[in-house]
């Protein structure tokens, strides 16, 4: 949200020509706006807040009270204490699985993007064009799509049910080099690389040096959608895996949920507590990635590189 | 293994088997009438079991004390549909599948018609047959050939609340007739509950009650005639009168199962009954534990109340994936683990399974037992009982994990908008006959 109103409130700006100073234009309250706004962060933290509230419930209270408000008593720690120790702390298994797979996948994909993002934005060679085209091509392939043949590649590698039968695809993200071949276009201007050229530096050197710094927006942006990506992935791993030991929390948390509904499995079942206070805490190291790097991100945004 | 090997031993072992039959068995063996699989009881070997049931590691354990040369590794897959498309990718890639796997009776044909699962009557299983209630035999005996060993079932019963029943004076309806009544009398006391839910979702339900309504809409002769029925068979047709009324008058609630609503309402007492498999209390004793006490269950109402009949909802068998190194030894566990009297036990006490044999249906000590929970009812009486009432004429297609995949953009819609429950039959139907054709099946549809 923008921060308080404090000075007078003039009439209606039109155009950006005014020489007036930006916050002029932020004091503007349209009331369709602020609805349209409220309603949109109900969407966006309701379900969360269903999910914080019934996570800190009994068993015996989930299905007894109000959905949207907290039980009787507060069960929040107790129920992290049994998520962590069921099934001999498997959770905590899955959730290094996901931080493995999310970090090593993602910045992976996130670096591979910048460097060919980059080569291809900057470099003449034979081929670009339809390189380009290629990727293009490749992002309209949903990855659901392609599990089953990805199976039958990797199980002729004889990687399946290793974590590199999920950490390969997750290094491959046609979407980040496009955005980043994009960014590269705009964000590295020629002169810069021809300049640093003529001062004698090596290619390597001016990527490193140079262009890495000024894509760094761009990285950081890719990086996100490749670390939320990776995060949710469920289809590839479910298909890839079969030892519960390398499941993502994706995975095992939606086969605690089978268990949980289940009707021919028995007694000593995952229950629904488990299942939320384990979502609860999956989601938990996304929102601090997405605090952290959202500065990187907005900062990087506002840099500007050389005068036109 | 190659072919050729793999078929004279299985030669080999029908002729094993054919000689041997009969209770001449070595007390300390497995029950399996052959002998290589005896055989491979005592040579080191290593399996893989897929499954998703817990608890199932205290049975196995068993096995592993008795057969210490057998390592079993057990592996949580994934549940059904998820592990069923696992499995059938692994089986087309030619590497990756387990020894020994869990398949509902539901999925079990398609699996055995595309010969993903070994015949076990090719070692000797056929001789087991007498130790399992016939419903559950009848749903892994495929086309002449047996395909899985049954390892729990799901009689269809109503579990109901007895404080609700009880307050209003009502007994359990033991015809549909009188259930349409007591369902009436429900909302007369309050507009805002219900007798039950119908899960618009659930194929397995519907086709769960279609059975018990002595209806056969699924047939397969041979290896590749199959013959839908939904628009004509009686017990469809059965089915359709009675709940059209209770959809169309709302007496039933259109909900999805097992969601926070769901549960909340059979937890407020919302809804009065659950008709549902012999696993349910499970269910309900782990999730709405509040509700100690209340619930009682009967058996379910009956279209004919001179010739009760019933059917199964779930239940699932376990089968030998012909990948496997070692057929031998993995028919030998899955023999044990379902047929083996310490095993059962194991399986009913420890992972909480309802038996599909007959040395734990007809136990005493298994039918007596009070059960705390549920007022101190002998429900195992009640639910044995509905076992031995399953019309054993019922068949799933050989592609019902498909069939049940569309039933919600067809029956489903009707039942969650109150519409045309005959029509949207004929729609699944159309549906489920147009891809068995191009799955190459010869389909008669009626």
């Amino acid at each position: 949200m923008t921060a308080p109103v404090t000075g007078p409130v003039t009439g209606p700006v039109i155009g950006v020509a005014t020489p007036r100073s930006p916050t002029a234009r932020r004091r503007r309250k349209s009331v369709t706006l602020t609805v349209i706004m409220l309603v949109m962060f109900g969407y966006a933290v309701l379900p969360l807040f269903w999910l914080l509230a019934n996570a800190s419930k009994s068993g015996a209270d989930l299905f007894s009270t109000f959905g949207l408000w907290f039980g009787g008593d507060f069960h929040l720690f107790a129920n992290i204490g049994d998520t962590l120790s069921y099934q001999n702390g498997i959770f905590l298994r899955w959730f290094g699985n996901t931080v493995l797979y999310a970090v090593v996948g993602a910045g992976g994909a996130a670096l591979l993007a910048t460097l060919g993002g980059y080569a291809l934005a900057k470099y003449d060679f034979p081929g670009r064009k339809l390189l380009f085209a290629m990727v293009l091509g490749a992002i309209s392939i949903p990855g659901t799509a392609l599990a089953v043949p990805t199976y039958l590649l990797f199980s002729q590698a004889g990687i399946v049910d290793t974590p590199w039968a999920v950490l390969i695809p997750a290094l491959c993200s046609p979407f980040g080099l496009y955005l980043m071949r994009v960014y590269a276009a705009d964000a590295v201007p020629d002169s810069i690389l021809e300049s640093a050229r003529i001062d004698g530096a090596g290619e390597f050197r001016i990527f490193r040096t140079i262009a890495l710094r000024l894509l760094a927006p761009g990285f950081v942006t890719v990086l996100l959608f490749a670390l939320v990506a990776t995060w949710n992935n469920y289809f590839l791993p479910l298909i890839v895996l079969n030892t519960p030991d390398w499941f993502p929390l994706t995975v095992g948390l939606n086969q605690w949920n089978a268990q949980a509904n289940s009707g021919t499995s028995g007694a000593g079942d995952a229950s629904y507590q488990l299942i939320l206070t384990g979502s609860l805490l999956s989601i938990v190291p996304l929102i601090v990635a997405f605090l952290v790097l959202q500065r990187y991100w907005q900062s990087g945004l506002a840099t500007g590189s050389v005068k036109q | 293994m190659t072919a050729g090997v793999a078929a004279a031993l299985s030669l080999a072992l029908a002729a094993c088997g054919g000689g041997s039959g009969g209770g001449a068995t070595a007390p300390a063996a497995a029950p399996s009438a052959s002998a290589a699989v005896q055989d491979a009881l005592s040579k080191p070997a290593e399996l893989t079991f897929w499954t998703w049931v817990t608890g199932i590691e205290k049975t196995v354990a068993r096995f592993q004390a008795k057969y210490p040369n057998i390592k079993v590794n057990v592996v949580n897959a994934g549940q059904s549909a998820d592990q069923y498309t696992k499995l059938q990718t692994a089986i087309k890639a030619g590497s990756g599948a387990p020894d020994v796997a869990q398949v509902e009776y539901f999925a079990l044909p398609q699996f055995a018609l595309a010969k993903q699962v070994v015949n076990l009557a090719d070692y000797g299983a056929a001789a087991l047959k007498d130790r399992f209630a016939p419903a559950a035999w009848g749903q892994v005996a495929i086309n002449g050939g047996v395909y899985g060993i049954p390892q729990d079932t799901g009689p269809m019963a109503m579990f109901y609340r007895k404080d609700i029943f009880d307050k209003l004076k009502l007994k359990p309806p033991t015809t549909w007739a009188e259930f349409v009544d007591v369902a009436k009398k429900i909302k007369a006391d309050n507009p805002d509950n219900f007798i039950t839910t119908i899960d618009p979702g659930d194929a397995g339900g519907v086709d769960s009650m279609i059975w018990q309504a002595g209806g056969a809409p699924f047939q397969t002769s041979g290896e590749s005639s199959v013959s839908v029925t939904l628009a004509s068979d009686p017990g469809v047709k059965q089915w359709v009168g009675t709940w059209s009324a209770l959809l169309g008058e709302k007496l039933v609630d259109p909900q999805p199962g097992w969601t926070d609503e769901w549960w909340k309402g059979m937890g407020s007492g919302k809804y009065a009954a659950w008709l549902t498999g012999a696993w349910a209390p499970n269910g309900i004793i782990n999730s709405i534990p509040k509700t100690k006490g209340k619930w009682a269950v009967a058996p379910m109402p009956q279209f004919d109340a001179a010739k009760p009949m019933n059917s199964e909802n779930g239940g699932s068998s376990v089968a030998v994936i012909p990948q496997s190194k070692n057929i031998p030894a993995a028919v030998a566990f899955a023999e044990w683990l379902n047929s083996d009297p310490e095993a059962v036990k194991s399986l009913n006490s420890e992972a909480g399974l309802f038996p599909a044999t007959k040395a734990l249906l007809d136990d005493p000590a298994f039918r007596d037992a009070p059960q705390d929970f549920f007022g101190g009812q002998k429900i195992n009486q009640v639910l044995g009982d509905a076992s031995a009432a399953v019309n054993p004429g019922w068949q799933y297609l050989p592609f019902q994990v498909y069939a049940n995949s569309v039933f919600k953009d067809t029956v489903g819609q009707a039942i969650d908008g109150g519409g045309d429950l005959a029509g949207a039959l004929k729609a699944w139907q159309d549906r489920i006959t147009a891809f068995g054709t191009e799955q190459g099946f010869t389909l008669t549809s009626g």
